[in-house]
């Protein structure tokens, strides 16, 4: 533990310095943050229009009040509380994204500056390697998430319709955003920290390990469309699903992670 | 202290070592010469426990290096790397805490603070390492190659790039390390350098070509030469030598050259000769040719041994 402790304190001094890398995870936690309240609250506003007039939102807008926790809320306020329920996923894979960038660099970026080769010639094992790498990358993700999941919760009590803010407060709100957010996080900055191990270039380990968020994504669009329900147990069996891949990615990336072609073939 | 025995190691069908054996002990240093690809950066990696040999053992302290034993034999041992390596955007004394803790040590903060001193870098210790000169980089990383107290010390080509200056303190540091009782294994291309502190030589080029004492190898390839200044005409003294049976003598005005390698007398019997014979000498030198010529004349060897028709 604390050789892993080490590297991560050795990652996080050397995120401080270079505080350019945390714009993207920045940038698309922000878009997330702000763009569900600009079709749930800001449109509406400018228009003049609210959502509950069109006749789609209020069948969902129905549906939606059927739930225990959402009956109280008026028509307005429950679509407004769909909405934003709707894209917490988004909100939660935002961070992820933005981090790639910095798992993706773990390994390759070692190797480009030189600096693994008397990194291994410490006594530190492939396991403490791989899991200091992926967690330099996913502790800030997940701080990343934390904040704006209490920016998105004080926005929602700020400006939506008197109640709102107790949904993100549901099992299943909180769910997505400590649960399932940061086991789908450490999946695909594992993935990227692999492929980091194993390519010459950070570009394609960001672009392999961002494959994980395409599931996650689709996760959302099902939602959108209707035709899936993330319900507290089906938030659990992904969890279960995801802390399994979790654990199958390590391995993997233990076995996959060749000190000797890492040293011997990469120029 | 440390053993390579019949070491080869094999990347696809090239040999990038070949049967490489050899021993290093306390205070010694051994220079690995040879040719770019000629195996020295694998060897050193071998002897970390980087990377395994196809065939053949690593021995430390009489323990053979494997899967089991690499990271705690590699306690033993500090690996300095051709390149610093070092965390550009870390400062130096966070560069050596990580390794420090890295190293799994004891109160590291006390050790880096220890190193700051024993290598004079406590005025830098708050620069990040991208603000340091080659040389600065280099004695940093040394103090971080040495943070954990190795025995052996593995180094490659540790003064490549650095002014005169840098390159003048490493050697001096490294001498240190050998005066304290250090077994110390270096790669270079500084033939000058190994002149000045190897306490042996191998010459690898794949397969070990020679190991032995710089002395010692010029000794067998060029004899041992001895240069005498007279004052007046050399030749008058010429048959004084012959007479105590030296036939090899080169006169060049007052300077002699003499090859004494395969003669009954030595050194001190050819200046009494002289000093009978009338001599005023004015000057006696081991004459020695440049470590250069041993190490080219040595592979010169080995390639046209390749290339000679078998029988």
């Amino acid at each position: 533990m604390k050789r892993i402790a080490a590297l991560i304190g050795k990652d996080f001094a050397d995120l401080r310095r270079h505080p350019g890398l945390f714009w993207p995870a920045g940038l698309t936690a922000t878009i997330a943050l702000v763009l569900p309240f600009v079709v749930a609250i800001a449109i509406p506003r400018i228009t003049g229009e609210l959502l509950s007039d069109s006749s789609d939102f209020q069948i969902a807008a129905e549906m939606y009040r059927s739930q225990s926790g959402a009956r109280d809320l008026d028509a307005e306020g429950a679509i407004q509380a769909w909405i934003l329920q709707q894209f917490l996923p988004l909100l939660v894979l935002a961070p992820i994204a933005g981090s790639m960038s910095i798992a993706a660099a773990s390994v390759v970026g070692e190797k480009q500056a030189r600096t693994l080769e008397p990194l291994l010639a410490t006594p530190i094992t492939t396991f403490e390697l791989l899991a200091a790498k992926v967690l330099g990358a996913l502790l800030p993700s997940i701080a990343l998430t934390f904040v704006c999941f209490g920016l998105y919760v004080g926005l929602a009590a700020a400006v939506a319709r008197a109640g709102v803010f107790w949904i993100l407060l549901a099992p299943r709100s909180l769910a997505v955003a400590f649960l399932l957010g940061p086991l789908a996080a450490l999946a695909a900055l594992q993935l990227a920290v692999c492929v980091s191990s194993r390519t010459n270039d950070a570009r394609s380990a960001q672009q392999i390990g961002a494959l994980v968020i395409l599931p996650l994504g689709g996760v959302l669009v099902a939602q959108l469309t209707g035709s899936f329900a993330l319900t507290v147990p089906v938030a659990l069996s992904i969890a279960a699903a995801l802390l399994l891949f979790d654990a199958v990615l390590m391995w993997i990336g233990i076995a996959l992670f060749d000190r000797e072609s890492i040293l011997t073939r990469w120029k | 202290m440390i053993r390579a025995d019949h070491l080869t190691r094999k990347f696809g069908a090239r040999v990038a070592v070949e049967d490489l054996s050899l021993d290093v002990q306390r205070g010694e240093i051994l220079a690995l010469l040879g040719p770019n690809g000629a195996g020295k950066t694998t060897t050193l990696r071998m002897l970390t426990g980087l990377i395994a040999p196809t065939s053949g053992t690593v021995w430390v302290h009489g323990e053979a290096m494997d899967r089991s034993t690499a990271a705690r034999l590699r306690g033993h041992i500090g690996l300095l790397t051709e390149a610093p390596g070092l965390w550009e955007r870390l400062t130096v004394r966070e560069n050596l805490l990580v390794y420090a803790r890295l190293q799994g040590l004891d109160a590291p903060a006390t050790r880096v603070e220890r190193a700051l001193d024993l290598f004079e870098i406590r005025d830098r210790a708050r620069d990040l390492a991208a603000e340091l000169s080659k040389g600065l980089k280099q004695r940093v990383a040394l103090a971080r190659t040495l943070l954990h107290n190795p025995d052996i010390l593995l180094l490659d080509e540790p003064t490549s790039g650095l002014d005169p200056e840098s390159a003048r303190d490493v050697r001096e540091l490294i001498v240190r390390l050998r005066e304290d009782g250090r077994a110390v294994v270096l790669s270079t291309h500084h033939l000058d350098e190994v002149d000045r502190i190897a306490t042996r030589v191998a010459v690898l080029s794949t397969r070990l070509i020679a190991a032995d004492t710089p002395a010692a190898l010029r000794g067998q390839l060029f004899g041992i030469r001895v240069r005498i200044t007279i004052a007046g005409e050399a030749q008058r003294y010429v048959s004084a030598l012959e007479r105590i049976g030296i036939r090899n003598v080169h006169v060049d005005e007052k300077v002699m050259s003499i090859d004494l390698s395969q003669m009954p007398v030595d050194t001190p019997a050819v200046v009494r000769a002289l000093v009978g014979a009338g001599a005023d000498i004015e000057a006696v030198t081991p004459e020695q040719p440049p470590l250069e010529d041993v190490y080219l004349r040595l592979l010169a060897e080995r390639v046209s041994a390749q290339h000679e028709p078998r029988a």
